[in-house]
C-alpha cells in the first residue's frame, strides 16, 4: 500500500482559540510525538487529513521543512456529533518497527447456520494486530460461510496475513451463531401488583414535617 | 410499561437546564448502527419504549437492539381544574433528559439498510430530530 503525503507546517499558537482560528481557515491542528524527540505541535490542511483518515490510512508521511517524517495516526478527535475532526495525534515511527494497531474485520459470507434458525452476531469490529509498517492489511477478511449453529469463532481462529500477529487474547470471542433470545430484556413495570413508583431512600419529608409538628405543640 | 428507576433519593426534581452538548455518549459503542440526537430535549418513559418496540417489530427478532438512555428525571403535573398553589404535583411520568449529540439507540448484527430502516421508524417516535450513524472504526 503506497503511504500518502501530507504537507505541515510548524504551530507556534497554543490554546483553543488559536485552534478555532485555525479550523475557520480550514487548517487541521494536530501533533507529533515519539521516538525520544520533543512532542511538536503542528498544522495540516483539513481536506487530505479527512480523505486520508476516510481511505483507512494508518501511515502518513509528513514533509516538514523538506525532510520526510513517516508517522502513524493514534488518535483523531471529533467534535460532538462526530462530523468534524477537530485534533489529530500522530507518532513519529520508522518504516520498518513493528507497529500496533486496530484493523477492521471484514466479515464474509452467510453462516450456514443461519439457514438453520440461528443470528449471526459479532462481538469484535476491530481486531488489534502488530505488525511491520509496510505489511499493514487494509482489514481482515474472515469467511463465516462455514459456521455452523452454536459454533464461536474465537481471535485465536483467524487466519492472519504473514508477518501479522493478533495482540488480543487468543480466547476472546470474535462472533458467533446463536439461536435468537426472548425480545425483552428491558425493566418493565408490571402493570398490577407490582410499585407505581420508586422507592425512596433519602429520609421522608412526610416524616420531617411530622417531626415538626410534634415539636410545637 | 415504562422505564423508571428502582431507588430514587428524592421523588420530585426541579426543572433544570440543559446546557452544552453531549461529550459522553455521544459514539456507537455497542451496536454497528445508531440513532443520534441533534438537539437537547426530554425523552418520555412511553417514547422510549415506542422506539424500542418499532425497532424490534420491524427487525423480527434478527440482530441486537440497544438503548443507550434511561428516564432518571421524574416530572410533575397538577391534576386538571385544579386551582394553583397547595404544593408541587403529583409525578406525572419519566423523561431522560438528553443533550445534542447523544446516541440514543443502537443496532448490531443487521445489514446497514435494515438497521437504517429499523432506525427511521424509532426516529419518527422520538420528540426531536436525530440522525443516522455508522460506528467509526478505531485507529
Amino acid at each position: 500500500m503506497e503511504i500518502p503525503t501530507l504537507a505541515v507546517e510548524s504551530r507556534k499558537s497554543a490554546g483553543s482559540r488559536a485552534a478555532a482560528r485555525l479550523r475557520l481557515k480550514g487548517q487541521l491542528p494536530a501533533i507529533i510525538y515519539g521516538h525520544g524527540e520533543a512532542p511538536a505541535p503542528i498544522t495540516l490542511n483539513y481536506r487530505e487529513v479527512e480523505r486520508t483518515l476516510k481511505h483507512g490510512a494508518h501511515i502518513v508521511n509528513l514533509s516538514l521543512g523538506g525532510n520526510m517524517q513517516p508517522c502513524q495516526f493514534k488518535d483523531a478527535q471529533y467534535d460532538h456529533l462526530g462530523m468534524n475532526i477537530v485534533h489529530v495525534d500522530l507518532m513519529r515511527i520508522d518504516l520498518t518497527q513493528r507497529v500496533t494497531l486496530n484493523v477492521p474485520i471484514d466479515f464474509r459470507g452467510t453462516p450456514k447456520g443461519v439457514a438453520d434458525g440461528g443470528v449471526f452476531r459479532h462481538d469484535l469490529t476491530d481486531l488489534e494486530i502488530e505488525c511491520l509498517v509496510a505489511a499493514i492489511p487494509e482489514s481482515i477478511r474472515v469467511d463465516v460461510s462455514g459456521m455452523a449453529l452454536n459454533q464461536i469463532l474465537h481471535v485465536k481462529e483467524i487466519a492472519l496475513p504473514e508477518g501479522v500477529t493478533h495482540v488480543l487474547d487468543g480466547d476472546k470471542i470474535v462472533a458467533a451463531v446463536r439461536l435468537p433470545q426472548a425480545v425483552s430484556e428491558i425493566p418493565v413495570v408490571p402493570a398490577e401488583g407490582g410499585p407505581a413508583e420508586p422507592e425512596v431512600i433519602a429520609k421522608g419529608k412526610a416524616e420531617v414535617e411530622g417531626e415538626g409538628e410534634a415539636d410545637k405543640k | 410499561m415504562s422505564m423508571m428507576p428502582a431507588r430514587v433519593k428524592y421523588r420530585k426534581m426541579h426543572r433544570g437546564k440543559i446546557r452544552g452538548v453531549a461529550t459522553r455518549g455521544n459514539k456507537v459503542s455497542y451496536g454497528d448502527f445508531g440513532l443520534q440526537v441533534l438537539t437537547e430535549g426530554w425523552i418520555t418513559a412511553r417514547q422510549i419504549e415506542a422506539g424500542r418496540m418499532a425497532a424490534s417489530h420491524y427487525l423480527q427478532r434478527q440482530g441486537r437492539v440497544f438503548i443507550r438512555i434511561f428516564p432518571q428525571k421524574s416530572v410533575s403535573a397538577k391534576p386538571l381544574e385544579t386551582r394553583m398553589g397547595k404544593g408541587k404535583g403529583e409525578i406525572d411520568h419519566w423523561v431522560a433528559v438528553v443533550k445534542s449529540g447523544t446516541v440514543i439507540f443502537e443496532i448490531g448484527d443487521v445489514e446497514e439498510k435494515v438497521a437504517r430502516d429499523a432506525l427511521t421508524r424509532v426516529a419518527h417516535k422520538m420528540p426531536m430530530r436525530c440522525r443516522f450513524v455508522t460506528r467509526r472504526h478505531s485507529l
